[in-house]
């Protein structure tokens, strides 16, 4: 616990974390902004087009803002410390190590859900109030009918945390681990996404983007993800990108010198 | 007590520190001297389990140091003064360290105005100059109240005040009893600091004597260490 408090100490003292919070939260504002714009667009078009006029899942789109964000917060808790050489102070006053990933990953870890909650179902709420039954109801689907999704696509912002903070821990630089992070999110799905058949299907059922909604079944049709998964399987792979690397960064902090 | 046997550490193919056995006691302040690369930053390192040696063992009131609970509240060091954070506050820097161990915000206080930092407690470290930063890693090494003190050269950058200041403070915390590991490169200083001295050279004990000693035989504590460590010398001008 007096571990825990520390972490949470170090990541709120600095600049950097509010910053990252704030731009995450940013993501609710681009959405209402988007949502409000494209319904402007609706309104003024002819009959013809609104009828074929079709507006993305805001909140599953604007997503990679929180997880990208978060995830750089993950890896900053760990690789900021290596920069400045605290990683040397910090396992001085706990000698056995893993304490002091594990109070991370908690803290990185309740940061992620919380933020991920807040701006999936904050961007979703916004954006089903300004578009209303626009782009052929793609907001009038019940709430309950929706919620499974914003949840798991929530929780994948603490799965980004995580997979930050691990990759942080495994590397050892700032540098190195968002360039990982960044090609997770954004290089490898394009590419993955443009692969001949069966590969862009089967790798794109891997692509942490995809399993938030292989968990809950939901269309992937025309996204640059497959959809093979089980549901159990998928969330079973999600699991795994937050906890394998964090898990191996242990065995390696355990065993490296500091 | 601070016990070194037979600790031997290799960096690849460096052998940093070479069989070295040593005993630091309480009660007087134990200059730790050596060239540049003579492994004294790796044997506290050591000491501290932050690297493991390929052979032998450190203890620390005889124990090892990572079996220790609640380490700060016996052992305090200060290794490198700008191993801080720049954007966060002196305050809360110990702070962080603090909570690990059980210890409180009213603690940190205490040792921000010991150390003299109490005006620039809520300001960001990162406009700290070497000398704060000293007193900074020096507060951090007294917070736990610990009965074994390690210091890397915690005199450089700091002003005659300050220095004067670490003379005292050491010679201070030695007469409560603590046990007190000194290193620097000023002989000097460490003539008026440190009753004991242990000097090393490309990893291995070169001397274990009393400052006393050293002078007697030489005409200054310089003139002992220049004389003891002439064939260990791993950096050197040409002349």
């Amino acid at each position: 616990m007096h571990v825990i408090a520390s972490e949470w100490l170090k990541v709120r003292s600095v600049r950097s974390s509010h910053l990252i919070l704030i731009l995450s939260l940013g993501a609710i504002l681009l959405g209402v902004g988007l949502a409000w714009m494209a319904s402007g667009m609706y309104d003024s078009a002819p009959p013809a087009q609104q009828s074929r006029a079709r507006l993305a899942k805001l909140e599953e789109v604007l997503i990679v803002v929180p997880q990208l964000c978060l995830g750089v917060l993950g890896v900053l808790a760990i690789t900021s410390e290596y920069a400045t050489g605290t990683i040397r102070a910090s396992l001085t006053v706990v000698p056995r190590r893993w304490p002091v990933l594990t109070a991370k990953a908690t803290v990185v870890g309740a940061l992620g859900l919380l933020t991920g909650a807040t701006t999936v179902f904050g961007t979703y709420f916004l954006c089903r109030w300004v578009v209303g039954d626009r782009f052929a109801g793609v907001y009038t689907a019940p709430f309950l009918d929706k919620l499974p999704t914003l949840i798991t696509t929530g929780l994948s912002v603490a799965v980004f945390a995580l997979l930050g903070l691990g990759l942080g821990v495994i590397l050892r630089s700032t540098a190195g681990a968002i360039t990982i992070l960044v090609g997770l999110v954004y290089v490898i799905p394009m590419i993955v996404g443009n692969l001949p058949e069966p590969w862009s299907e089967l790798l794109g059922s891997v692509m942490i983007g995809s399993l938030p909604r292989q968990i809950t079944g939901d269309d992937l049709t025309y996204t640059v993800y497959g959809s093979l998964l089980a549901p159990a399987a998928a969330a079973t792979a999600l699991t795994a990108y937050a906890l394998l690397p964090v898990l191996a960064g242990a065995w390696l902090l355990r065993r490296r010198d500091a | 007590m601070i016990e070194l046997r037979q600790l031997t550490k290799h960096y690849g193919v460096t052998l940093a520190v070479d069989d070295l056995t040593f005993t630091v006691t309480p009660g007087h302040v134990t200059g730790f001297l050596g060239p540049n690369g003579s492994g004294k930053s790796t044997a506290m390192r050591l000491i501290l389990g932050l690297d493991a040696p390929d052979s032998g063992e450190a203890l620390v009131n005889g124990r090892p140091y990572t079996s220790l609970s609640l380490p700060m509240r016996q052992v305090g060091a200060l290794l490198d003064a700008n191993a801080v954070h720049g954007g966060r506050s002196a305050y809360h820097h110990l702070l962080c360290l603090a909570r690990t161990n059980d210890l409180g915000p009213r603690r940190v206080t205490e040792v921000l105005e010991q150390v003299g930092l109490a005006g620039a407690a809520r300001r960001r470290v990162r406009g700290f100059s070497l000398g704060m930063k000293q007193r900074l890693g020096i507060a951090a090494a007294l917070l736990g109240d610990p009965g074994v003190l390690m210091f890397d050269e915690p005199v450089n950058g700091l002003d005659p005040g300050g220095v004067r200041w670490i003379r005292d403070l050491m010679r201070t915390l030695a007469a409560e009893g603590r046990t007190i590991l000194l290193s620097s490169h000023l002989m000097s200083e460490m003539a008026l600091t440190a009753d004991r001295i242990v000097i090393v050279g490309r990893g291995r004990l070169i001397a274990d004597t009393t400052v006393d000693a050293l002078t007697a035989s030489h005409p200054t504590l310089e003139d002992a260490y220049m004389a003891l460590t002439a064939s260990s010398a791993q950096f050197e001008a040409s002349p």
